[in-house]
């Protein structure tokens, strides 16, 4: 516990102030240490719990049987041994760039050395009338998970508006509870921002499998109810009874501090390959940020465990003076119904689209590529083309579509014959 | 429950000790104390940057991998068929006090 104003509670010198205490956040502080930092750290977490893993907030925390202690991201003992100063259940209200210090939800003001901005994101809002009304939640805390867990109890009809990685997680583990589980989607087809159309088919097939009804096209005008949610009304008309509404529409990121402060923000704190903010004092990391991708040139806001892990090594890296990892090509998991999507790169909707085996096996490859370029792959029930595409997509490697279509072809021999390049050979040899 | 000693070799071939604590995977006593192991999924077996080896008398005694777990080892640099394993996936047991584990390549 610290008090006063104005004094820092980290008396060692140049302190780090981190605000923010999800993947990236920690993986700033661990990474500092890691890379010899000898400053104060402190992190600043909104939160009280100590700061712990997101993905299972989805998959396994809502599951029959499982506990509600979720995996922390490091053990208690882990900030003390570290020199990693936690202030729990504190927010980060402004930052005072001349005086390079942030000041507190509870009065008090740190002064930085440096400041990384590590704020994640929001689910972002439902704005229909009703949207208020009790019984309507949204999902990405760990306090967020427990109360739908509650919710979640044999016969409940579940209302989930949009078919992306958490409304289907959370439908795939409402369906294994005995819920009766409607997704709502306005698009015409489930993950379509993510995924191509045979991924969106089969994963529609499975949950369907698993009594999970799907309306596409459906543009939601209003929640129903009077003291609490009672459904969920369509542009058509068309109402859909429903105990509980879980809101699945994406995130916002939360650059407000960075906003306020005078950064430069469009969606997302922009920052370079370094993490740096327009103030060369200040960083950001993780889902806050927006940058330009170093595979493809694309500008980005990437909503995943690996992006936060990376830039956070980036800013860990750059404070300290010394070089950063190689870029690592992005990559995102989703597991529904006990069925592992696994993608690595950034699909745009014009790639060219191969699958890879048959789908109706359950285990397969979508290779996406662009001007014949290896740019992603989504494998499903299948990591084993998982790390080899992550290796060819940030070598840029070209593929052969018709050796990248046979499941059989291993995809290091997909490539397509470039002189210089050392798998040509073997590529040539087998068309 | 006290703590397993764990003997590390990283890829530079030093030796380091370490104490395994009774609630850490073997990844988690590897990353909390300082070795270079990314986990950069969290320990869920999605990624492969916590591929070590183990000695074969060691890994005879454990169970099989997963499915996802093997998948991702056999494109992995280096991977052994009687010794790779992802240490996200090695929970803590006695019977592995003082066993010796190597991290493998870098991609």
């Amino acid at each position: 516990m610290h008090s006063g104003t104005g004094t820092p509670a980290v008396l060692t010198q140049d302190p780090v102030v981190i605000v923010g205490a999800g993947h990236s956040g920690v993986a700033v502080a661990a990474g500092l240490r890691a890379r010899g930092w000898k400053g104060g750290i402190l992190l600043i977490d909104a939160e009280q719990e100590l700061p712990y893993e997101r993905p299972p907030l989805s998959k396994e925390l809502l599951k029959d049987g499982a506990s509600d202690d979720s995996a922390v991201l490091r053990k208690q003992k882990f900030y003390a041994d570290k020199g990693i100063e936690r202030l729990a259940g504190v927010a980060a209200e402004s930052i005072d760039r001349d005086g390079r210090a942030v000041l507190l939800s509870d009065g008090t003001r740190q002064v930085y050395h440096r400041l990384v901005i590590a704020t994640g994101s929001r689910a972002r809002p439902l704005t229909v009338p009703g949207a208020g009304l009790p019984g309507v939640r949204s999902l990405r805390t760990r306090a967020d998970a427990l109360e739908l867990k509650r919710l979640l109890v044999p016969g409940t009809r579940v209302a989930i508006i949009g078919a992306g990685y958490i409304g289907l997680e959370v439908a795939a583990a409402a369906a294994a509870k005995g819920c009766e589980v409607t997704v709502l989607e306005f698009q015409d087809r489930v993950m379509s921002r993510v995924t191509s159309a045979p991924v969106s088919r089969h994963f529609e097939q499975l949950h369907g499998r698993h009594g999970v009804r799907f309306v596409f096209g459906a543009a939601v005008t209003s929640i129903d109810g009077v003291k609490r949610a009672e459904g969920v009304t369509v542009a058509d008309g068309t109402a859909f009874p429903a105990d509980v509404v879980l809101a699945g529409i994406g995130v916002l990121p939360n650059q407000e501090l960075a906003a306020d402060a005078g950064l430069e923000c469009r969606d997302g704190i922009l920052v370079d390959g370094d993490g740096r903010t327009t103030d060369p004092a200040i960083y950001a990391s993780g889902d806050v940020t927006r940058f330009t991708s170093p595979i493809d040139g694309a500008s980005q806001r990437l909503e995943c465990i690996q992006n936060a892990l990376a830039q956070a090594d980036s800013v860990a890296a750059h404070i300290t003076g010394q070089a950063a990892a190689e870029p690592e090509v992005p990559w995102f998991w989703t597991v529904q119904h006990g069925v592992r999507l696994q993608t690595a790169g950034v699909r745009h909707p014009e790639d060219q689209v191969i699958v890879r085996g048959e789908p109706a096996g359950g285990k397969f490859s979508v290779v996406y590529l662009r001007d014949g370029s290896l740019a992603a792959v989504d494998t499903i029930a299948n990591l084993t083309d998982f790390r080899t595409a992550k290796r060819l997509i940030a070598q840029g490697a070209r593929i052969d579509p018709v050796l990248a279509e046979d499941p059989a072809i291993p995809l290091a021999e997909a490539i397509s014959g470039t002189p210089n390049h050392p798998d040509a050979d073997l590529a040539a040899a087998r068309s | 429950m006290s703590n397993n000693k764990l003997t590390v070799v990283d890829r530079e071939g030093t030796t380091h000790d370490l104490e395994w604590e009774p609630d850490q995977s073997m990844m988690e006593a590897l990353r909390d104390n300082d070795l270079p192991v990314l986990a950069s999924c969290g320990g869920t077996a999605s990624c492969a940057t916590c591929h070590v080896f183990l000695e074969q008398e060691v890994f005879d005694t454990l169970e099989d991998r997963s499915e996802d777990e093997l998948e991702l080892l056999v494109e992995a640099e280096g991977y052994r068929e009687c010794g790779s394993r992802l240490s996200c996936q090695v929970g803590f047991s006695r019977d592995l006090n003082g066993v010796t584990v190597t991290l493998a390549p870098e991609e």
